[in-house]
């Protein structure tokens, strides 16, 4: 076994002068068997070696001949890396134990040293500071095999090194060799394996007992003897010296991590009252719908921050995607949130739609209006319902020009008009009996000649300005009536003879009957129509209300309603023969007069008068068909209207085309009062239902109020309307004190009373005072 | 349809009626005779007051609900038709 040892002072370059000689490079290490002196390099470039390691020292490598490395490189130079280190020769090496070897060389990284490298393995690392002891300690036990079993070893990358080199050769080559190094290996990958080794035994000595009787019992003690010595001397002697070791310190390394910030949102829900209670009735019908909205709701509640933002940004479909961008990162389930959000997406065209024609939208549109109208007329409203008017105190009212005269005048409130009316004759107005904002216009011509179309229109007092109802009619519209009974019943008789009942609570263009399909269809304009009470009638029979219609074919018809409208005839029109006294029935040639006008007695409902166009008045039975009860003649041209009086029982009044009113009292043959202004045909009269000495009048060009009280001469108050425009209906409200005007334009105008006396009480007695004056003057 | 066109026409016809706008439950405007951004701003407030409005009834009263909300100022009336799939405005100032 040779002596080895192993001097470490410094560092310095290993050059391989064993037979063996192992080259590392960085990466790549390559094991050379070989015992070749010639080493082939894979790199190319300078090549390098690093080497480690166990200084084996020999003493006879002195003697021994050197193996010098020989390195070539690709062009067959001659790199070989002199020695850094020559020592002196004639140095004595010290033989001593020493384990650890010298060398370090330094490692990639380190500048001072350069690797030393032994290896049990192919690995190899890099860093120099523990492997410093580690190879060294392998180096150690290398050191006690032979030079012959380290080249056993093939893993081994052992290098003999020569102590001999000098310092500052090592210096000078170190840097060389370290720029070297560092050109070559800069882009090269480097592997590096970290393995555990084996347990190194450094020193064992197992402790020998030897016994006293031995032979060799002198030779240990001696030994032992010289031991103690040995270590007794050991204070103070030079040859021992204390050494310390310091390890290096670890260089920290500081490691970041970055992740997400993590958002931090408030979530608050304000519980309420309505809330509690939604929630306690909605909680049976749980669906997904509901499941999904209260999601969406979930989502708004954040996002009411947010809903400005929205509101900003009112384009369809990038509106909802930020919405689902904002909720999605607040709320969890997002999936679904943004499924909903597409649905919307989807369907955000036909919404539009949807809610456009939705009857809730429909509704409210219809209130919109209505409050808007009323906004606009509510001064006029307010007049006519007799309610102080407001003043705004926030507009600037011109100050109307009222007329501040003390006698009556017709003030002029409103007109219902629209564009669809417009050019049409109004023909009959009649209120609604249970609802009496709710008034029914028709509209048709009267002459035969520019026979239209006609119309009917339910107009709301709230709405002036576009009726409630429209129904479209074949023929003229002649007469009007609203069912007492069933409020929503209208009858409507046109210029054809057709009779239809309409409802009006639909907005349906067909009515619910119609008498087409009767035989007994009246062949001529339907002039009036009314639905009378019947509380007293027969037993049996005609319980109820019933439908009266009187027609230019001179027959007074009563209309049933089964399945189908049937027609009875009450009356037929036959002209009395006026060349006798008594009437007599001419059967052979009668001819039937057309009738105008009838009025059922308000008290008896089985009298009633009617109109001729002879200009006869006749008052006649509802179960007596045959005669008349009575005649009254005094009227030389068509009766248009006759109208009992609602407050006198026994006083009617008449109009016709001779210029007059007449004043009838009904027991007596010859009219008790005749009213005359004007030499125009006078259309229609209405008493009013507030006071029993006023009724209206309306004639060609004018409007006129009669008061008893004040004059029987002249009318009290007289309008003129525009000219060209004839007012063709008057109609009383029962309730306030205005009156409303059809014209021959389609405009139904509505007028108030002004300072009309109002003597508190019905005036039945200055009416019946009236007459009787008059009577007892004329007599 | 043609019904609920004419009658929109008609209100924004009347006399002193400004501007009137219906919008859906996002706040998307269907029909708007005011411009964007007037538009925008008058349904944001309003939205946010009819609730408002809403809740003070329902909280009275649970069963109750709100059917119409008019604000008067001075210059101006502000009527809203509210409901949970639409918002009707009309802003009509007073007739002279």
């Amino acid at each position: 076994m040779s002596n080895t040892t192993v001097k470490q002072k410094r560092p310095a370059l290993k050059v391989a002068k064993s037979s063996k000689t192992l080259n590392v490079s960085s990466g790549v290490f390559r094991v050379n068997k070989s015992i070749s002196k010639t080493i082939n390099h894979s790199f190319s470039g300078k090549s390098f070696s690093s080497e480690g390691d166990s200084r084996v020292l020999d003493k006879s490598s002195a003697q021994t001949p050197k193996h010098t490395v020989q390195v070539f490189d690709e062009h067959g130079q001659d790199v070989a890396p002199r020695p850094l280190y020559n020592p002196d020769p004639g140095v004595l090496q010290p033989k001593q134990g020493k384990i650890f070897p010298a060398q370090d060389t330094s490692s990639w990284t380190t500048m001072t040293d350069f690797p030393s490298v032994a290896f049990q393995t192919t690995n190899a690392s890099n860093t120099g500071p523990f492997t410093r002891s580690f190879f060294g300690s392998i180096s150690a036990s290398r050191t006690s095999q032979t030079l012959e079993s380290v080249t056993d070893e093939t893993k081994d990358l052992l290098v003999k090194q020569d102590l001999s080199n000098s310092l500052s050769d090592v210096q000078a080559r170190r840097e060389e060799v370290q720029e070297q190094v560092r050109e070559d290996v800069l882009d090269s990958v480097v592997d590096c394996y970290l393995t555990e080794t084996e347990t190194i035994w450094l020193l064992d000595i197992p402790t020998v007992s030897v016994s006293e009787d031995s032979e060799d019992a002198e030779a240990v003690k001696e030994r032992n003897n010289a031991y103690t010595e040995l270590c007794k001397n050991r204070l103070g002697n030079d040859k021992y010296v204390e050494r310390s070791m310091q390890t290096f310190n670890g260089a920290p390394k500081t490691k970041e991590v970055q992740c997400d910030s993590i958002t931090m949102v408030d979530k608050a829900v304000m519980s309420t009252i309505w809330d509690m209670y939604d929630s306690f009735c909605n909680k049976s019908d749980v669906s997904g719908n509901t499941v999904v909205s209260d999601q969406g709701n979930k989502a708004d509640v954040p996002d009411s921050s947010s809903m400005s933002k929205l509101d900003l940004n009112p384009k369809g479909p990038e509106q909802s995607k930020s919405m689902v961008s904002i909720s999605s990162t607040v709320s969890g389930s997002s999936a679904q949130l943004e499924k909903m959000a597409c649905v919307l997406l989807v369907e955000e065209e036909p919404d539009h739609e949807l809610i456009l024609q939705s009857d809730k939208f429909k509704q409210d549109l219809a209130v919109m209006e209505r409050v808007i109208l009323a906004n606009i007329f509510q001064p006029k409203l307010a007049a006519y319902r007799q309610l102080p008017v407001i003043e705004d105190p926030d507009c600037v009212r011109m100050a109307m020009g009222s007329k501040n005269s003390p006698s009556p005048f017709l003030e002029h409130l409103w007109a219902f008009e629209c564009g669809l009316t417009m050019g049409r004759n109004v023909s009959s107005m009649t209120w609604n009996k249970k609802n009496p904002d709710l008034l029914a216009v028709g509209y048709g011509q009267l002459d035969f000649k520019d026979q239209k179309s006609g119309l009917v229109c339910c107009w709301s007092l709230k709405n002036p300005t576009w009726p409630d109802r429209i129904f479209h009619c074949e023929s003229g519209v002649t007469a009007l009536d609203f069912s007492a009974c069933n409020a929503n019943q209208l009858a409507v008789g046109m210029y054809d003879g057709t009779i239809a009942i309409y409802n009006v609570q639909a907005a349906e263009q067909t009515p619910i009957i119609d008498s087409s399909d009767c035989s007994k269809m009246h062949t001529c304009p339907v002039w009036q129509l009314r639905w009378i009470d019947h509380e007293s009638g027969l037993a049996g029979e005609d319980k109820g209300e019933i439908l009266i219609s009187v027609s230019a074919d001179g027959r007074i018809c009563k209309w049933v309603h089964y399945k189908c409208l049937e027609c009875v005839d009450l009356m037929t029109l036959k002209t009395p023969d006026l060349a006798t006294n008594h009437m007599k029935w001419n059967r052979t040639i009668s001819a039937l007069s057309p009738g105008l006008c009838f009025d059922f007695h308000s008290n008896d409902s089985n009298i009633y008068l009617a109109g001729t166009e002879d200009g006869y008045i006749h008052k006649c039975s509802y179960s007596y068909k045959e005669e008349y009860l009575e005649t009254y003649i005094a009227h030389k041209g068509p009766v248009y209207k006759v109208t009992w009086s609602p407050f006198c029982p026994d006083v009617f009044l008449s109009c016709s085309s001779d210029w007059t009113i007449q004043l009838w009292r009904q027991d007596l043959q010859r009219p008790v009062l005749c009213f005359t202004s004007g030499q125009k045909a006078v259309f229609d009269i209405m008493w009013s239902p507030h006071c029993a000495t006023v009724f209206g009048s309306v004639s060609e060009g004018k409007v006129e109020i009669w008061d008893l009280r004040i004059s029987s001469l002249d009318p009290t108050i007289v309008s003129v309307t525009c000219p060209g425009v004839n007012p063709t209906g008057l109609l009383f409200t029962s309730e306030t004190d205005c009156v409303l005007v059809g014209d021959s334009e389609g405009k139904v105008t509505v007028y108030k009373l002004r300072n009309l006396t109002d003597g508190g009480s019905t005036q039945v007695e200055t009416l019946e005072d009236v007459i009787q004056s008059t009577l007892s003057s004329q007599h | 349809m043609a019904e609920v066109e004419d009658t929109l026409k008609r209100i924004q016809g009347y006399n002193g009626v400004i501007g009137s706008i219906v919008v859906n439950a996002e706040g998307i405007p269907i029909r708007t005779t005011l411009d964007n951004s007037t538009t925008v701003q008058y349904v944001g407030l309003l939205h946010q007051l009819t609730m408002k409005a809403r809740s003070t009834i329902r909280d009275i009263d649970p069963q109750n609900d709100l059917t119409f909300l008019r604000i008067r100022s001075k210059k101006h009336e502000i009527m809203v038709a509210p409901d949970k799939e639409f918002l009707m405005i009309v802003i009509q100032s007073p007739t002279e």
